[in-house]
Protein backbone atom coordinates (compact mmCIF):
# COMPACT_ATOMS: atom_id res chain seq x y z
CA UNK A 1 0.00 0.00 0.00
CA UNK A 2 2.58 2.58 -0.94
CA UNK A 3 0.06 5.10 -2.31
CA UNK A 4 -1.88 5.18 0.96
CA UNK A 5 1.30 5.82 2.94
CA UNK A 6 2.38 8.38 0.39
CA UNK A 7 -0.93 10.21 0.74
CA UNK A 8 -0.79 10.16 4.56
CA UNK A 9 2.72 11.58 4.34
CA UNK A 10 1.67 14.29 1.90
CA UNK A 11 -1.33 15.16 4.15
CA UNK A 12 0.96 15.75 7.12
CA UNK A 13 3.57 17.56 5.07
CA UNK A 14 1.02 19.90 3.45
CA UNK A 15 -0.61 20.73 6.81
CA UNK A 16 2.80 21.52 8.33
CA UNK A 17 3.88 23.65 5.38
CA UNK A 18 0.55 25.47 5.48
CA UNK A 19 0.43 26.30 9.19
CA UNK A 20 4.13 26.84 9.83
CA UNK A 21 5.20 28.60 6.65
CA UNK A 22 2.40 29.81 4.39
CA UNK A 23 0.13 31.15 7.16
CA UNK A 24 2.97 33.46 8.11
CA UNK A 25 3.36 34.96 4.65
CA UNK A 26 2.03 38.47 4.90
CA UNK A 27 2.92 40.09 1.61
CA UNK A 28 1.04 43.40 1.28
CA UNK A 29 -1.77 41.97 3.40
CA UNK A 30 -3.50 40.55 0.33
CA UNK A 31 -1.65 37.35 -0.35
CA UNK A 32 -2.70 34.35 1.67
CA UNK A 33 -1.85 31.21 -0.30
CA UNK A 34 -3.58 27.98 0.73
CA UNK A 35 -1.43 25.26 -0.75
CA UNK A 36 -2.97 22.47 1.34
CA UNK A 37 -5.76 21.85 -1.19
CA UNK A 38 -3.11 20.24 -3.39
CA UNK A 39 -3.92 17.14 -1.31
CA UNK A 40 -7.49 17.08 -2.67
CA UNK A 41 -6.30 17.88 -6.21
CA UNK A 42 -3.94 14.90 -6.51
CA UNK A 43 -6.20 12.13 -5.17
CA UNK A 44 -7.05 9.45 -7.78
CA UNK A 45 -9.92 10.31 -10.11
CA UNK A 46 -12.13 7.33 -9.31
CA UNK A 47 -11.82 7.57 -5.53
CA UNK A 48 -15.26 6.99 -3.89
CA UNK A 49 -16.90 10.37 -3.49
CA UNK A 50 -18.02 9.83 0.10
CA UNK A 51 -14.45 9.02 1.08
CA UNK A 52 -13.18 12.10 -0.74
CA UNK A 53 -15.67 14.27 1.18
CA UNK A 54 -14.61 12.79 4.54
CA UNK A 55 -10.93 13.35 3.69
CA UNK A 56 -11.67 16.94 2.64
CA UNK A 57 -13.51 17.59 5.90
CA UNK A 58 -10.66 16.15 7.97
CA UNK A 59 -8.10 18.22 6.09
CA UNK A 60 -10.15 21.40 6.38
CA UNK A 61 -10.85 21.01 10.08
CA UNK A 62 -7.16 20.31 10.78
CA UNK A 63 -6.15 23.55 9.08
CA UNK A 64 -8.98 25.33 10.94
CA UNK A 65 -7.78 24.19 14.34
CA UNK A 66 -4.33 25.56 13.63
CA UNK A 67 -5.47 28.88 12.24
CA UNK A 68 -8.38 29.67 14.59
CA UNK A 69 -10.97 29.80 11.82
CA UNK A 70 -13.17 26.94 12.93
CA UNK A 71 -15.30 25.60 10.07
CA UNK A 72 -14.21 27.94 7.27
CA UNK A 73 -11.52 25.78 5.68
CA UNK A 74 -13.64 22.70 6.26
CA UNK A 75 -16.55 24.30 4.41
CA UNK A 76 -14.46 25.45 1.44
CA UNK A 77 -12.54 22.19 1.13
CA UNK A 78 -15.65 19.97 1.28
CA UNK A 79 -17.17 22.30 -1.30
CA UNK A 80 -14.43 21.77 -3.89
CA UNK A 81 -14.20 18.06 -3.08
CA UNK A 82 -17.87 17.69 -3.96
CA UNK A 83 -17.55 19.42 -7.32
CA UNK A 84 -14.22 17.84 -8.19
CA UNK A 85 -15.46 14.93 -10.28
CA UNK A 86 -17.80 17.23 -12.23
CA UNK A 87 -14.94 19.60 -13.01
CA UNK A 88 -12.69 16.71 -14.07
CA UNK A 89 -15.40 15.41 -16.43
CA UNK A 90 -15.81 18.89 -17.85
CA UNK A 91 -12.17 19.30 -18.89
CA UNK A 92 -11.00 15.77 -19.68
CA UNK A 93 -12.34 12.60 -21.21
CA UNK A 94 -11.09 9.75 -19.12
CA UNK A 95 -12.29 6.32 -20.19
CA UNK A 96 -14.34 4.17 -17.88
CA UNK A 97 -12.22 1.81 -15.80
CA UNK A 98 -9.17 4.05 -15.87
CA UNK A 99 -8.13 5.49 -12.53
CA UNK A 100 -5.33 8.01 -13.12
CA UNK A 101 -3.92 10.45 -10.59
CA UNK A 102 -4.46 13.99 -11.87
CA UNK A 103 -1.21 15.46 -13.25
CA UNK A 104 0.21 17.10 -16.36
CA UNK A 105 0.88 13.67 -17.86
CA UNK A 106 -2.52 12.08 -17.38
CA UNK A 107 -4.70 15.13 -18.13
CA UNK A 108 -2.59 16.98 -20.66
CA UNK A 109 -1.05 20.35 -19.86
CA UNK A 110 -3.93 22.66 -20.79
CA UNK A 111 -6.67 20.53 -19.18
CA UNK A 112 -4.64 20.18 -16.02
CA UNK A 113 -4.04 23.93 -15.76
CA UNK A 114 -7.76 24.61 -16.29
CA UNK A 115 -8.63 22.03 -13.63
CA UNK A 116 -6.23 23.57 -11.07
CA UNK A 117 -7.31 27.15 -11.82
CA UNK A 118 -11.02 26.42 -11.46
CA UNK A 119 -10.61 24.36 -8.28
CA UNK A 120 -8.36 26.94 -6.59
CA UNK A 121 -10.58 29.86 -7.57
CA UNK A 122 -13.72 28.17 -6.20
CA UNK A 123 -11.94 27.25 -2.98
CA UNK A 124 -10.40 30.69 -2.37
CA UNK A 125 -13.59 32.55 -3.29
CA UNK A 126 -15.65 30.43 -0.87
CA UNK A 127 -13.07 30.75 1.86
CA UNK A 128 -12.51 34.51 1.68
CA UNK A 129 -16.22 35.26 1.39
CA UNK A 130 -16.85 33.15 4.49
CA UNK A 131 -14.04 34.93 6.29
CA UNK A 132 -15.34 38.38 5.42
CA UNK A 133 -18.99 37.36 5.92
CA UNK A 134 -20.12 40.58 4.26
CA UNK A 135 -19.64 42.47 1.02
CA UNK A 136 -18.81 45.84 2.56
CA UNK A 137 -15.16 45.71 1.48
CA UNK A 138 -15.89 44.05 -1.84
CA UNK A 139 -12.79 45.33 -3.64
CA UNK A 140 -10.43 44.22 -0.92
CA UNK A 141 -12.21 40.86 -0.98
CA UNK A 142 -11.88 40.47 -4.74
CA UNK A 143 -8.25 41.54 -4.71
CA UNK A 144 -7.52 39.05 -1.95
CA UNK A 145 -9.27 36.22 -3.83
CA UNK A 146 -7.48 36.97 -7.11
CA UNK A 147 -3.96 37.55 -5.76
CA UNK A 148 -4.04 34.64 -3.32
CA UNK A 149 -5.45 32.29 -5.97
CA UNK A 150 -2.72 33.35 -8.37
CA UNK A 151 0.00 32.55 -5.85
CA UNK A 152 -1.59 29.21 -4.90
CA UNK A 153 -2.01 28.22 -8.56
CA UNK A 154 1.62 29.08 -9.33
CA UNK A 155 2.80 27.11 -6.29
CA UNK A 156 0.71 24.07 -7.25
CA UNK A 157 1.75 24.11 -10.91
CA UNK A 158 5.37 24.59 -9.85
CA UNK A 159 5.30 21.63 -7.49
CA UNK A 160 3.50 19.45 -10.03
CA UNK A 161 5.96 20.25 -12.82
CA UNK A 162 8.90 19.27 -10.61
CA UNK A 163 7.35 15.87 -9.89
CA UNK A 164 8.51 13.22 -12.33
CA UNK A 165 5.99 10.82 -13.85
CA UNK B 1 -40.49 2.24 0.85
CA UNK B 2 -38.16 0.54 -1.59
CA UNK B 3 -38.14 3.66 -3.74
CA UNK B 4 -37.28 5.74 -0.74
CA UNK B 5 -34.32 3.52 0.14
CA UNK B 6 -33.17 3.57 -3.48
CA UNK B 7 -33.43 7.34 -3.47
CA UNK B 8 -31.42 7.60 -0.26
CA UNK B 9 -28.70 5.30 -1.60
CA UNK B 10 -28.55 7.09 -4.93
CA UNK B 11 -28.10 10.51 -3.37
CA UNK B 12 -26.11 9.45 -0.31
CA UNK B 13 -23.07 11.44 -1.49
CA UNK B 14 -25.15 14.58 -1.80
CA UNK B 15 -26.53 14.04 1.70
CA UNK B 16 -23.05 13.50 3.06
CA UNK B 17 -21.94 16.69 1.32
CA UNK B 18 -24.82 18.70 2.77
CA UNK B 19 -24.26 17.14 6.20
CA UNK B 20 -20.57 18.10 6.26
CA UNK B 21 -21.28 21.62 5.00
CA UNK B 22 -23.94 22.11 7.66
CA UNK B 23 -21.47 20.99 10.35
CA UNK B 24 -18.83 23.40 9.02
CA UNK B 25 -21.28 26.24 8.81
CA UNK B 26 -22.56 25.65 12.33
CA UNK B 27 -18.98 25.72 13.56
CA UNK B 28 -18.38 29.03 11.76
CA UNK B 29 -21.52 30.64 13.15
CA UNK B 30 -20.82 29.43 16.67
CA UNK B 31 -17.29 30.65 16.27
CA UNK B 32 -18.54 34.17 15.61
CA UNK B 33 -19.29 34.43 19.30
CA UNK B 34 -16.58 34.94 21.81
CA UNK B 35 -17.13 31.67 23.61
CA UNK B 36 -15.03 29.56 21.35
CA UNK B 37 -14.42 26.06 22.50
CA UNK B 38 -10.90 26.08 23.79
CA UNK B 39 -10.47 22.53 22.56
CA UNK B 40 -10.78 23.33 18.87
CA UNK B 41 -8.62 26.41 18.69
CA UNK B 42 -4.98 27.25 18.92
CA UNK B 43 -5.24 27.41 22.72
CA UNK B 44 -5.42 23.62 22.55
CA UNK B 45 -2.40 22.05 24.23
CA UNK B 46 -1.21 20.02 21.24
CA UNK B 47 -1.55 22.87 18.76
CA UNK B 48 -0.07 25.43 21.14
CA UNK B 49 2.75 23.08 21.94
CA UNK B 50 3.59 22.86 18.27
CA UNK B 51 3.38 26.60 17.78
CA UNK B 52 5.57 27.12 20.82
CA UNK B 53 8.16 24.79 19.32
CA UNK B 54 8.08 26.59 15.97
CA UNK B 55 8.16 29.94 17.74
CA UNK B 56 11.24 28.99 19.73
CA UNK B 57 13.09 28.67 16.44
CA UNK B 58 11.78 31.90 14.95
CA UNK B 59 12.38 33.76 18.20
CA UNK B 60 16.07 33.05 18.04
CA UNK B 61 16.32 35.41 15.11
CA UNK B 62 14.42 38.13 16.94
CA UNK B 63 16.63 38.04 20.03
CA UNK B 64 18.68 41.02 19.00
CA UNK B 65 15.80 43.47 18.73
CA UNK B 66 14.16 42.02 21.83
CA UNK B 67 17.38 42.65 23.76
CA UNK B 68 17.54 46.22 22.50
CA UNK B 69 13.96 46.86 23.58
CA UNK B 70 14.56 45.31 26.99
CA UNK B 71 17.65 47.36 27.67
CA UNK B 72 15.84 50.52 26.60
CA UNK B 73 12.97 49.76 28.93
CA UNK B 74 15.44 48.93 31.66
CA UNK B 75 17.09 52.30 31.42
CA UNK B 76 13.85 54.22 31.48
CA UNK B 77 12.72 52.24 34.54
CA UNK B 78 15.99 52.92 36.30
CA UNK B 79 15.61 56.61 35.56
CA UNK B 80 12.16 56.53 37.07
CA UNK B 81 13.48 54.81 40.18
CA UNK B 82 16.14 57.48 40.62
CA UNK B 83 13.62 60.26 40.18
CA UNK B 84 11.29 58.69 42.69
CA UNK B 85 14.09 58.15 45.18
CA UNK B 86 15.01 61.80 44.91
CA UNK B 87 11.43 62.84 45.50
CA UNK B 88 11.09 60.43 48.40
CA UNK B 89 14.19 61.72 50.13
CA UNK B 90 12.88 65.29 50.01
CA UNK B 91 9.55 64.21 51.49
CA UNK B 92 10.98 62.24 54.40
CA UNK B 93 10.45 63.83 57.81
CA UNK B 94 13.61 65.16 59.37
CA UNK B 95 13.07 63.67 62.80
CA UNK B 96 13.98 60.04 62.39
CA UNK B 97 13.21 59.08 65.97
CA UNK B 98 9.46 59.74 65.85
CA UNK B 99 7.09 56.86 65.27
CA UNK B 100 5.91 57.27 61.76
CA UNK B 101 3.37 55.22 59.89
CA UNK B 102 3.26 55.37 56.18
CA UNK B 103 0.47 53.61 54.39
CA UNK B 104 1.89 52.20 51.17
CA UNK B 105 0.08 53.32 48.05
CA UNK B 106 -2.36 50.69 46.98
CA UNK B 107 -0.94 48.37 44.37
CA UNK B 108 -3.74 48.39 41.86
CA UNK B 109 -2.13 46.78 38.85
CA UNK B 110 0.32 43.95 38.45
CA UNK B 111 1.82 42.73 35.21
CA UNK B 112 2.21 39.11 34.15
CA UNK B 113 4.79 38.83 31.40
CA UNK B 114 3.96 36.42 28.56
CA UNK B 115 5.23 35.49 25.14
CA UNK B 116 3.28 35.58 21.90
CA UNK B 117 3.38 32.15 20.27
CA UNK B 118 0.94 32.72 17.44
CA UNK B 119 -0.17 35.99 15.93
CA UNK B 120 -1.92 36.80 12.67
CA UNK B 121 -2.18 40.26 11.13
CA UNK B 122 -3.45 39.58 7.62
CA UNK B 123 -6.86 38.05 8.31
CA UNK B 124 -10.06 40.02 8.70
CA UNK B 125 -10.32 38.61 12.21
CA UNK B 126 -6.97 38.23 13.86
CA UNK B 127 -6.10 36.34 17.02
CA UNK B 128 -3.07 36.06 19.28
CA UNK B 129 -2.09 33.07 21.42
CA UNK B 130 0.04 33.55 24.56
CA UNK B 131 2.13 30.96 26.37
CA UNK B 132 0.65 31.74 29.80
CA UNK B 133 -2.72 30.55 31.07
CA UNK B 134 -4.88 30.02 34.15
CA UNK B 135 -1.91 28.50 36.03
CA UNK B 136 -0.07 31.80 35.77
CA UNK B 137 -3.09 33.76 36.98
CA UNK B 138 -4.48 34.93 33.65
CA UNK B 139 -8.23 35.42 33.55
CA UNK B 140 -10.71 36.35 30.85
CA UNK B 141 -11.09 40.12 30.17
CA UNK B 142 -7.62 41.09 31.30
CA UNK B 143 -5.85 43.63 29.10
CA UNK B 144 -2.66 42.85 27.19
CA UNK B 145 0.02 45.48 26.55
CA UNK B 146 3.53 45.46 25.14
CA UNK B 147 6.37 47.89 25.77
CA UNK B 148 5.07 49.99 22.91
CA UNK B 149 1.39 50.17 23.82
CA UNK B 150 -1.98 48.43 23.90
CA UNK B 151 -2.25 45.00 22.25
CA UNK B 152 -5.71 43.59 23.08
CA UNK B 153 -7.90 41.79 25.59
CA UNK B 154 -7.78 38.16 26.78
CA UNK B 155 -10.86 36.26 25.63
CA UNK B 156 -10.04 32.59 26.21
CA UNK B 157 -7.98 30.92 28.88
CA UNK B 158 -6.91 27.30 29.11
CA UNK B 159 -4.61 25.86 31.76
CA UNK B 160 -1.34 26.84 30.12
CA UNK B 161 -2.29 29.07 27.20
CA UNK B 162 -4.58 31.96 26.48
CA UNK B 163 -6.18 33.53 23.43
CA UNK B 164 -6.21 37.30 22.91
CA UNK B 165 -8.49 39.41 20.72
CA UNK B 166 -6.09 42.13 19.49
CA UNK B 167 -7.01 45.62 18.28
CA UNK B 168 -6.78 44.05 14.81
CA UNK B 169 -10.15 42.35 15.13
CA UNK B 170 -13.54 43.91 14.44
CA UNK B 171 -14.77 42.42 17.73
CA UNK B 172 -12.40 44.53 19.76
CA UNK B 173 -13.59 47.91 20.99
CA UNK B 174 -11.18 49.65 23.32
CA UNK B 175 -12.07 52.90 25.03
CA UNK B 176 -9.39 55.57 24.54
CA UNK B 177 -8.96 59.30 24.88
CA UNK B 178 -6.73 62.15 23.77
CA UNK B 179 -3.76 62.83 25.97
CA UNK B 180 -4.21 66.55 25.30
CA UNK B 181 -7.81 67.21 26.25
CA UNK B 182 -9.34 63.98 27.61
CA UNK B 183 -12.12 63.59 25.02
CA UNK B 184 -12.76 59.87 24.70
CA UNK B 185 -14.00 57.50 22.00
CA UNK B 186 -13.90 53.87 20.90
CA UNK B 187 -11.13 52.34 18.81
CA UNK B 188 -12.23 49.94 16.06
CA UNK B 189 -10.47 48.20 13.19
CA UNK B 190 -11.64 48.25 9.60
CA UNK B 191 -9.84 45.09 8.48
CA UNK B 192 -7.56 46.67 5.92
CA UNK B 193 -4.16 47.48 7.33
CA UNK B 194 -2.43 46.18 10.43
CA UNK B 195 -0.81 49.56 11.06
CA UNK B 196 -3.97 51.66 11.33
CA UNK B 197 -7.27 51.68 13.23
CA UNK B 198 -10.17 54.12 13.46
CA UNK B 199 -11.25 56.26 16.38
CA UNK B 200 -14.99 56.91 16.56
CA UNK B 201 -17.35 59.08 18.61
CA UNK B 202 -15.24 62.24 18.61
CA UNK B 203 -17.66 65.15 18.16
CA UNK B 204 -16.94 67.93 15.64
CA UNK B 205 -16.28 70.68 18.16
CA UNK B 206 -13.19 68.92 19.52
CA UNK B 207 -9.91 70.46 18.44
CA UNK B 208 -7.56 67.97 16.79
CA UNK B 209 -4.10 68.07 15.32
CA UNK B 210 -2.16 65.52 13.32
CA UNK B 211 0.18 63.58 15.56
CA UNK B 212 -1.92 63.94 18.71
CA UNK B 213 -1.29 61.06 21.09
CA UNK B 214 -4.13 58.71 21.99
CA UNK B 215 -4.01 56.78 25.28
CA UNK B 216 -6.27 54.37 27.14
CA UNK B 217 -9.02 56.02 29.14
CA UNK B 218 -8.97 53.76 32.19
CA UNK B 219 -12.77 53.43 32.10
CA UNK B 220 -12.61 49.70 31.71
CA UNK B 221 -10.79 47.58 34.21
CA UNK B 222 -8.73 45.96 31.45
CA UNK B 223 -6.17 48.76 31.14
CA UNK B 224 -4.78 51.35 33.52
CA UNK B 225 -5.12 54.94 32.34
CA UNK B 226 -2.46 56.36 30.08
CA UNK B 227 -1.15 53.37 28.12
CA UNK B 228 -0.28 54.65 24.61
CA UNK B 229 -2.55 53.44 21.79
CA UNK B 230 -1.32 55.45 18.82
CA UNK B 231 -1.14 58.82 17.15
CA UNK B 232 -3.49 60.60 14.73
CA UNK B 233 -2.40 59.94 11.16
CA UNK B 234 -5.29 61.59 9.36
CA UNK B 235 -8.77 62.94 10.13
CA UNK B 236 -11.76 63.92 8.01
CA UNK B 237 -15.12 65.50 8.63
CA UNK B 238 -17.88 66.25 6.14
CA UNK B 239 -20.21 69.24 6.49
CA UNK B 240 -23.09 66.96 7.40
CA UNK B 241 -21.25 64.75 9.88
CA UNK B 242 -21.45 65.12 13.62
CA UNK B 243 -18.39 63.00 14.28
CA UNK B 244 -14.85 62.95 12.96
CA UNK B 245 -13.42 60.07 10.97
CA UNK B 246 -10.02 59.64 12.57
CA UNK B 247 -7.29 57.33 11.30
CA UNK B 248 -4.94 56.24 14.06
CA UNK B 249 -1.42 54.93 13.54
CA UNK B 250 -1.13 52.17 16.13
CA UNK B 251 1.73 52.35 18.61
CA UNK B 252 2.29 48.60 18.51
CA UNK B 253 3.79 46.90 15.48
CA UNK B 254 1.83 43.63 15.42
CA UNK B 255 4.18 42.07 12.88
CA UNK B 256 7.08 42.00 15.32
CA UNK B 257 5.11 41.36 18.50
CA UNK B 258 6.97 38.98 20.79
CA UNK B 259 6.96 39.79 24.52
CA UNK B 260 3.79 41.19 26.12
CA UNK B 261 2.46 41.93 29.60
CA UNK B 262 -0.96 40.91 30.83
CA UNK B 263 -2.54 43.51 33.10
CA UNK B 264 -3.85 42.07 36.35
CA UNK B 265 -6.22 44.53 38.01
CA UNK B 266 -6.21 43.43 41.62
CA UNK B 267 -9.58 44.88 42.57
CA UNK B 268 -11.29 43.57 39.46
CA UNK B 269 -13.84 41.40 41.27
CA UNK B 270 -14.76 44.16 43.72
CA UNK B 271 -15.29 46.64 40.90
CA UNK B 272 -17.38 44.19 38.92
CA UNK B 273 -19.57 43.36 41.92
CA UNK B 274 -20.11 47.05 42.60
CA UNK B 275 -21.05 47.75 38.99
CA UNK B 276 -23.45 44.84 39.03
CA UNK B 277 -25.09 46.14 42.20
CA UNK B 278 -25.46 49.66 40.88
CA UNK B 279 -27.12 48.37 37.73
CA UNK B 280 -29.88 46.66 39.71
Amino acid sequence: MPTVLQNIFSFILLVLVQVLVLNNIQFLGYIDPYLYILFILVLPVQMPRWFLLILAFTLGITIDIFSNTLGMHAFATVFIAFFRSGIIKLFTNIEEGNNPTPSFYTFGVSSYIKYVVVMVLIHHATLFMLEAFSFTHIWILLAKIMLSSLVTILLILGIQSIKTK
Amino acid sequence: MKNLINFLIRYSVVFLFLFLEVISFTLIVKNQEYQKSVFLSSSNVVVSGMYEWSNSIVEFFKLRTANDNLSEENTSLKNQIINLQNKLSTLKPERSDSVHFRIPPEMQYQFISAKVINCSTNKLQNYITLNKGAIDGIKVDMGVISDEGVVGIVKMVSTRFSGVIPILNPKSDISCKFKRNNYYGGLTWSGEDYRYANLTDIARHVELALGDTIITSGFTSAFPEGIPVGTIEDFKIKESDAYYKIKVRLAVNFRTLSHVKVVNFLNFQELKDLEKKSEQ
